[in-house]
């Protein structure tokens, strides 16, 4: 395509995939399989850990109380509350979408690959923003949680959204009409991230090799932004937090647009 | 010379050992409604997805309104409207919903969009049901969306992969009305169908295409010509004559004899030469005949006759 042509197309995508995005809502919020995977999951996930940390049993986290101890999880929640409901739902849609064959409608419109995969994109990033205000709000109200800079919180929410839900569209773009093979595929990746990544274990506290690793996982620059937000402190940086995490989404949609396009020849 | 509304050249399609695609060339001008029969795996719904730019060729060229279907994809699909081969709209969106996304997909202007998207239901007697979910849609219901879906922008090329394939005859009717009109209104429209009869009615031209190539491409009349010899001679008697099958057998001219219901179907070169022997038999067996018609070769003949059915299955005769 020309270039005059891929200008003029940009603002038709844009739409198109805002479309998509809306579509996705309207059908996809509230299905059980969703709301398990994004929402009971990560709160289930967060309970383990507070009970660990009431009991004493898990890494101490700051903070004299329990409330204050259990406050101080909240930023850890956050980021795996972000992780699982931004890639739970095209994981879902998407397989659902080919089997039911609306899929060929999506793939045969006059819109490019890249509408497509940000469309799908955008509806997990929203739903994510969305259900991580929960926890959020929790924290304020009930465990006294201050927020130093909330523009980098939301920042950090709103990127890390994009983050995690191009990662759910790109795992989709496996060619099957089976949610649980997608799933299977998704949790043998998420579940690492979360040991790996800072999240209730702190970085420092992490093995050398551990360390080493943590640097790959978009969680860790999640984890490690919204504790910025929260208190200002950074174990890395958080300008480098948000680059990294824009590359993450640029790779995600990139490579997803290539699958996409390739497991459709 | 206008431009064709599709032009194929040398299309092919293989996945792995299988050759779905060989060598396929047409050229359907605007304008037209051009059926694409054949038998279940022929091809004809790889061609739908390679011309609508879903699947990718492995070799060959396909042309939409001049645009290249691969390298101009978009540009092409903005042209056209697809009524795929199973009626997937969103069953946890209403009708209305429905047809609404389709528009915003296409790009479809708001000025208009709505005033059509309800002159389009109601076309296809589905306004009364605009706000309910099409989870509850009938099939044929669902069908009409479906089509009114893929009409929504105003295509000048519209796919249609099966169209009225098991439907209830009310949704039959309006879909058949409704590619009539289409034709009239010049929009070219691409036609598979299991349907003969449909094709033979609606099809200004038709294509057969078997194992992947195309064995015919001409109008429906044209093509039963070329199979002159495949006439034949219907009779219903006044009762059911199974033991006058030896004299039926010894009529001249008469390759074979079969029984299609409450009637005797005698298929001949030279149905002059068939009709007195039949009434002399009757006259002799104290029958009476009821109904008797000469039939020329349908398009179904043809159809059996250039995919071979006619050798792998029923065309073997029945007494004789």
């Amino acid at each position: 395509m020309e270039m005059r042509a891929r200008l003029r197309q940009v603002p038709l995508d844009l739409s198109a995939a805002w479309a998509i995005a809306r579509k996705d809502m309207i059908i996809y919020y509230l299905r059980p399989n969703i709301i398990v995977s994004g929402i009971l999951f990560p709160l289930f996930m967060f309970l383990a850990f507070a009970i660990g940390t009431i009991g004493g049993s898990a890494p101490p986290t700051g903070g004299t109380s329990e409330i204050a101890q259990l406050g101080a999880l909240i930023p850890g929640l956050l980021a795996i509350t972000v992780l699982f409901s931004a890639s739970s739902i095209e994981p879902v849609s998407i397989p659902i979408e080919r089997r039911m064959k609306t899929f060929d409608r999506l793939i045969s419109a006059p819109i490019s690959l890249q509408a497509l995969v940000l469309g799908e994109s955008i509806s997990g990033t929203l739903y994510s923003v969305g259900i991580a205000l929960i926890p959020l709000v929790i924290g304020v109200l009930f465990f006294g949680n201050q927020i130093l800079s909330p523009v980098v919180l939301l920042l950090a929410l709103f990127l890390s959204s994009l983050c995690f839900s191009s990662m759910g569209t790109l795992v989709a773009s496996y060619p099957t009409e089976n949610v649980g093979e997608v799933m299977s595929i998704l949790n043998l990746i998420r579940f690492p991230l979360i040991f790996l990544s800072g999240v209730f274990i702190p970085l420092s506290s992490l093995p050398g090799w551990g360390q080493a690793v943590a640097f790959f996982s978009p969680l860790t620059y999640t984890s490690d932004l919204i504790r910025f937000g929260y208190n200002g402190a950074s174990h890395i940086s958080p300008i480098l937090d948000i680059l990294v995490l824009a590359a993450f989404i640029i790779g995600f949609q990139a490579f997803g647009n290539y699958l996409y396009r390739k497991f459709n020849e | 010379m206008p431009v064709p509304a599709i032009e194929v050249q040398s299309l092919s399609k293989r996945y792995g050992q299988i050759q779905a695609l060989d060598s396929v060339s047409f050229s359907v001008p605007e304008g037209e409604t051009f059926g694409y029969l054949g038998p279940n795996g022929a091809g004809k719904t790889t061609t739908i997805r390679i011309l609508t730019g879903i699947t990718l060729p492995t070799g060959g060229t396909a042309r939409i309104f001049g645009h290249d279907i691969i390298r101009e994809t978009i540009e092409s699909r903005r042209h056209m409207g697809i009524v795929h081969e199973t009626s997937n709209v969103y069953d946890d969106l209403t009708a209305w919903q429905n047809l609404i996304f389709t528009a915003e997909l296409y790009h479809v202007e708001r000025a208009g969009r709505d005033e059509w998207a309800k002159e389009l239901l109601e076309t296809f007697d589905l306004f009364a049901r605009k706000d309910d979910l099409a989870h509850g849609f009938s099939k044929g219901m669902k069908r009409r969306l479906t089509l009114a879906m893929g009409l929504i922008n105003h295509p000048r090329l519209l796919f249609m992969d099966e169209p009225t394939s098991g439907l209830d005859v009310q949704s039959n009717l309006i879909i058949r009305r409704v590619i009539r009109e289409l034709a009239g209104e010049g929009v070219t429209v691409f036609l598979t169908t299991h349907n003969i009869e449909e094709a033979n009615l609606t099809c200004d031209r038709v294509a057969i295409i078997d194992h992947g190539k195309i064995a015919a491409i001409d109008s429906p009349e044209r093509l039963k010509k070329t199979i002159q010899s495949v006439q034949s001679v219907e009779v219903g008697f006044d009762r059911q004559v199974p033991e006058i099958k030896d004299g039926l057998m010894n009529i001249p001219t008469v390759n074979e004899v079969r029984k299609e219901g409450d009637k005797i179907r005698f298929f001949t070169e030279d149905p002059s030469a068939v009709l007195p022997a039949i009434i002399a038999y009757a006259e002799r067996e104290h029958l009476r005949v009821l109904s008797l018609t000469t039939c020329g070769p349908s398009l179904e003949d043809v159809f059996i006759r250039l995919t071979g059915l006619d050798t792998e299955n029923d065309r073997r005769p029945l007494w004789k």
